[in-house]
């Protein structure tokens, strides 16, 4: 593959391209849905192809193809640095690109059973028993769903990378949803949409769905005829998937070095974070120590070089609460001078490279979520993202959870429905008062993370354990 | 076209008699010039072509998907696909293939446009706000789809679509515009630019108002918006099924100016004229003067309605995703921005909604912010631009009888939350939105 990966880029160079590098990927993915006891989807798919950049002056040119002949090859050479050329019509300042160690390497994801290698029929018949059982225990549509997704790739670049990677990701979850009138409401494990990690058949192995369907059933049935979630500022409590998802969305966003340098700034937007203040900015409370580490072993963005050819590396973003670090890539990482932290991935060969986040993270605390609990006098344990909206500068958010257990003097007393919460990024971060130790840290997995034109699909992990936030404004409603 | 009748020919050679088949290509030539910072900094082209085969047999059924790369062999290609079967559960939803009357012939062979177009229209955009600092991009697409079956339906078609979409920012504010058309030729950067540089201009040093509940005037983008939610989880008879649409039919949900219509037949419908199951679409009512007349669907949506197919099916998403219309028009109405602007008391002018959830798909209570140009509008006159407020509101509401004080008299395609070129809508004046939270949270 290497010789093929080669040819396309000493065609983009011999073009006049300054720097080239490209990916030849096969992508094998297996999709499997069940409703109610009965599949819904089963698909296989396989892609091969190819995808060449060629930087020229201010920008970049990506040309991809499914065709690996010779002559398509060299086309697609030269077609990259064609299009990038184009661009010089309306060019800026050339575009820095910061150097990297030139390695030939491999690397493949630590996994015990492959999940392409497992009998579909145990992977089929795992949903249709966890959806029969949770839709004979009154769920109005039981659903469950499995991905799987197995990567090769191979890197080469202008500069001498030869990197082959072969990257595996499993996961899936089930869910309930209880239909009542003229509400609907919903519960779903482990989490919504979801949990995903690098690693085989095992990751979904230990999820047990078994396990958890009865609760899924009787929760989301119980929901219907449950309270309204207050409505008032008090004290929030955050599970960890959820907070997973605030840490995606406040942090992890704002944090892209590409946003904040306005290059996403027409549809994924900007970020409040100013370069100026790196090192500065209070971000959150003392409590919070964010990192992003590309290396974490199972979680679902892990892996040993980016598609820039960078190694993957843990990079403080923030430090006792103080905003210390950025995703960056080689090129992001060369305009806003510091060191490229290997962020860059791409959503299959047919789309360029771009940052993206790795496992960013908050590490735990000394706590526990029940000691969290026991400290409370007056507030929300909220459990499973239901909706999500944050502004364009990742400040004004607005959350939804599956469910919401209201907490008076330091105990669990009530089931509450459509609980929601609200708030601006450093304030909410600044609230952060206790957060529960390694014992309850998972390695949440989101793989849906939309970003870039055109628009790519991203996997990124966001290791979590649950959190008090103190005066938070609860229960917005239309 | 050619890698087409290759690989039809080749199944249908390795395919075994006594079996139900459903192949599809989409063949794309997909290329998106996008600028930042007002300079051109990623510009990417993409061909590809997709191979989708349904099989289904002794009431089982199984679909796989390669890309051309990927089929070293069809024989073995097919092989899979049988092997595959065998370990299927039973498809108690499988609700056959269309028959030959529903083919449809319309390939042709679209001219590609080039890097040096596209950034020729991009510039247009960019000369309009040279003070300002601009973003978006400038795209094209040319598919082309082909459908065979077992059934006897063979069915082709071939599109193209070009958008420009862009903003202008200064210190304090933004300005937004977007174009669609079938071709990059019938676009005019030189207009969306403008729009936007007007709007960021024109909503310099914004100020921040109470949250509450407010007249509105809506933007072309926000009216696309609160229709592809509407769309997505009402109309799509999917959702329908699940207990999850808040839409019920011959009821009058919507206020009697809202008339909605799906028109695939019409020459100026970006997009094929065919479903991914080959079928021809038609031109579909789907709310006539507030009363919802028909929901999206798929051939297993209608199956198990008991209804009548409308030929909604998507491709690449399967059955997973239920019927979606992707040639929707919200009727104009006799109002001119200027005449919705002057009828308002107190409210405000939105041009976008940003970042729209559901807090539950069958109330359709939505989350979301406003974006790139809003206006106090006081006494009929627009008086200063406002800053950021979140919004928590039912879209039917919204939409209810009562609640739409005028419909636009221009429709464009606008951008949606879920995508561009599905929606072409005019301007709304509603009677009452509701603000939940301003920039202090």
């Amino acid at each position: 593959m290497f010789e093929y990966l080669e040819l396309a880029i000493d065609s983009a160079v011999n073009s006049g391209a300054k720097y080239s590098d490209a990916r030849i990927l096969i992508s094998k993915s297996r999709n499997i849905a069940a409703k109610n006891g009965e599949l819904e989807n089963y698909n296989e798919s396989e892609k091969i192809g190819i995808g060449i950049r060629a930087l020229v002056g201010s920008s970049w040119g990506f040309y991809s193809t499914y065709d690996l002949s010779k002559p398509s090859l060299t086309n697609a050479g030269i077609k990259a640095f064609q299009i990038a050329k184009a661009s010089s019509m309306v060019s800026g300042d050339d575009l820095p690109f910061a150097d990297v160690p030139v390695v030939e390497d491999s690397y493949t994801t630590p996994h015990d059973e492959n999940p392409f290698s497992i009998s579909n029929t145990d992977q089929v018949d795992l949903l249709l028993r966890s959806t029969d059982e949770m839709k004979k225990l009154g769920s109005s549509r039981a659903s469950g769903r499995l991905d799987f997704w197995d990567t090769e790739k191979w890197f080469s670049s202008s500069q001498g990378h030869r990197i082959y990677q072969n990257i595996i990701e499993s996961g899936g979850g089930i869910s309930s949803l209880a239909v009542g009138d003229g509400e609907t409401q919903i519960r779903s494990y482990p989490q919504s949409f979801g949990e995903y990690r690098t690693g085989g058949w095992e990751v979904i192995k230990s999820f047990e769905f078994e396990n958890h369907t009865e609760r899924l059933a009787e929760e989301s049935q119980r929901l219907l005829v449950a309270p309204q979630c207050p409505e008032g500022t008090m004290d929030l409590i955050l599970e960890g998937s959820q907070l997973a998802l605030q840490i995606h969305e406040s942090v992890g966003h704002a944090i892209e070095l590409d946003r904040i340098l306005g290059w996403e700034a027409a549809y994924a937007g900007t970020s409040h974070l100013d370069l100026k203040k790196l090192n500065q900015h209070k971000y959150g409370s003392e409590l919070m120590n964010i990192v992003a580490d590309a290396t974490l072993p199972g979680a679902l963005a892990t892996f040993k070089y980016d598609d820039e050819g960078t190694p993957a590396q843990r990079v403080d973003i923030v430090k006792e609460g103080i905003w210390t670090g950025v995703l960056s890539g080689r090129d992001s990482a060369a305009v806003a001078g510091v060191k490229p932290g290997g962020m860059v991935r791409a959503d299959g060969f047919g789309r360029l490279p771009m940052v993206r986040m790795t496992n960013v993270g908050l590490l735990p605390g000394t706590s526990s979520l029940d000691e969290i609990i026991q400290s409370t006098e007056n507030g929300v344990y909220m459990e499973t993202n239901r909706s999500w909206s944050i502004d364009d500068l990742r400040l004004n958010f607005q959350f939804g959870c599956e469910v919401g257990w209201l907490v008076k003097n330091g105990k669990i007393i009530d089931m509450v429905k459509n609980p929601t919460y609200t708030g601006i990024t450093p304030i909410f971060w600044g609230n952060m008062d206790m957060l529960a130790s390694e014992e309850e840290w998972v390695f949440w997995g989101t793989p849906n993370c939309g970003k870039g034109q055109p628009s790519q699909i991203g996997h990124t992990g966001h290791p979590a354990s649950p959190a008090r936030f103190k005066d938070t404004r609860i229960g917005v409603r239309g | 076209m050619r890698i087409w009748d290759d690989l039809l020919d080749e199944v249908k050679e390795n395919l075994p008699t006594a079996i139900e088949c459903e192949l599809k290509l989409l063949h794309s030539k997909s290329a998106l010039t996008r600028f930042a910072n007002s300079q051109i900094h990623q510009n990417v082209d993409e061909e590809s072509a997709e191979i989708y085969l349904t099989i289904h047999k002794d009431s089982k059924t199984t679909t796989i998907s390669n890309n051309i790369t990927a089929i070293k062999d069809v024989g073995e290609f097919v092989s899979k696909a049988l092997f595959s079967l065998e370990d299927s559960p039973i498809d108690k939803g499988w609700s056959g293939l269309p028959d030959k009357s529903n083919s449809y012939n319309g390939y042709k062979d679209l001219e590609e446009s080039t890097p040096d177009d596209r950034a020729k229209v991009v510039k247009e955009f960019i000369d309009e706000g040279k003070s300002m600092n601009a973003a978006g991009y400038c795209s094209t697409y040319i598919n082309n789809y082909f459908v065979w079956n077992s059934n006897g339906l063979h069915s082709s078609d071939s599109s193209s679509s070009a958008f420009i979409d862009g903003i202008f920012r200064t210190d304090t504010s933004a300005g937004s515009s977007h174009r669609g058309d079938q071709t990059l030729t019938s676009l005019e950067g030189s207009t969306a630019g403008f729009e936007a540089a007007q709007l960021a201009t024109d909503s310099q040093n914004p100020v921040d108002i109470e949250p509450g509940k407010y007249e509105v005037v809506l933007g072309h983008e926000a009216v696309s918006t609160i229709l592809v939610f509407l769309e997505v989880y009402g109309f799509n008879a999917k959702s329908k099924i699940d207990g999850m649409s808040p839409i019920i039919i011959g009821e009058q949900q919507f206020d009697e100016k809202i008339n909605l219509v799906d028109t695939p037949e019409d020459p100026d419908s970006i997009g094929f004229k065919i479903d991914a199951s080959g079928s021809k679409k038609l031109n579909l009512d789907v709310v006539s003067n507030g009363v919802p007349q028909s929901y999206f669907h798929t051939r297993r949506t209608a199956n198990e309605l008991g209804m009548k197919n409308t030929f909604h099916e998507l491709f690449g998403w399967g059955e997973n995703f239920g019927g979606i219309g992707t040639n929707v028009k919200l009727l104009s109405g006799d109002k001119s921005s200027e005449d919705m602007i002057s009828d308002v008391k107190k409210g405000i002018y939105i041009n976008e909604f940003w970042y729209c959830r559901v807090l539950d798909p069958i109330t359709q209570v939505v989350t979301g912010l406003n974006r790139n140009g809003s206006f106090l509008v006081e006494n009929g006159k627009i008086t200063k631009p406002v800053g950021r407020l979140r919004f928590t509101q039912s879209f039917i509401s919204a939409l209810a009888n009562g609640n739409v004080k005028s419909v636009g008299n221009h429709s464009r395609y606008s951008d949606s939350e879920f995508g561009e070129g599905i929606l072409s809508v005019p301007q709304l004046h509603l009677k009452e939105f509701n603000f939940t939270g301003g920039v202090s949270g």
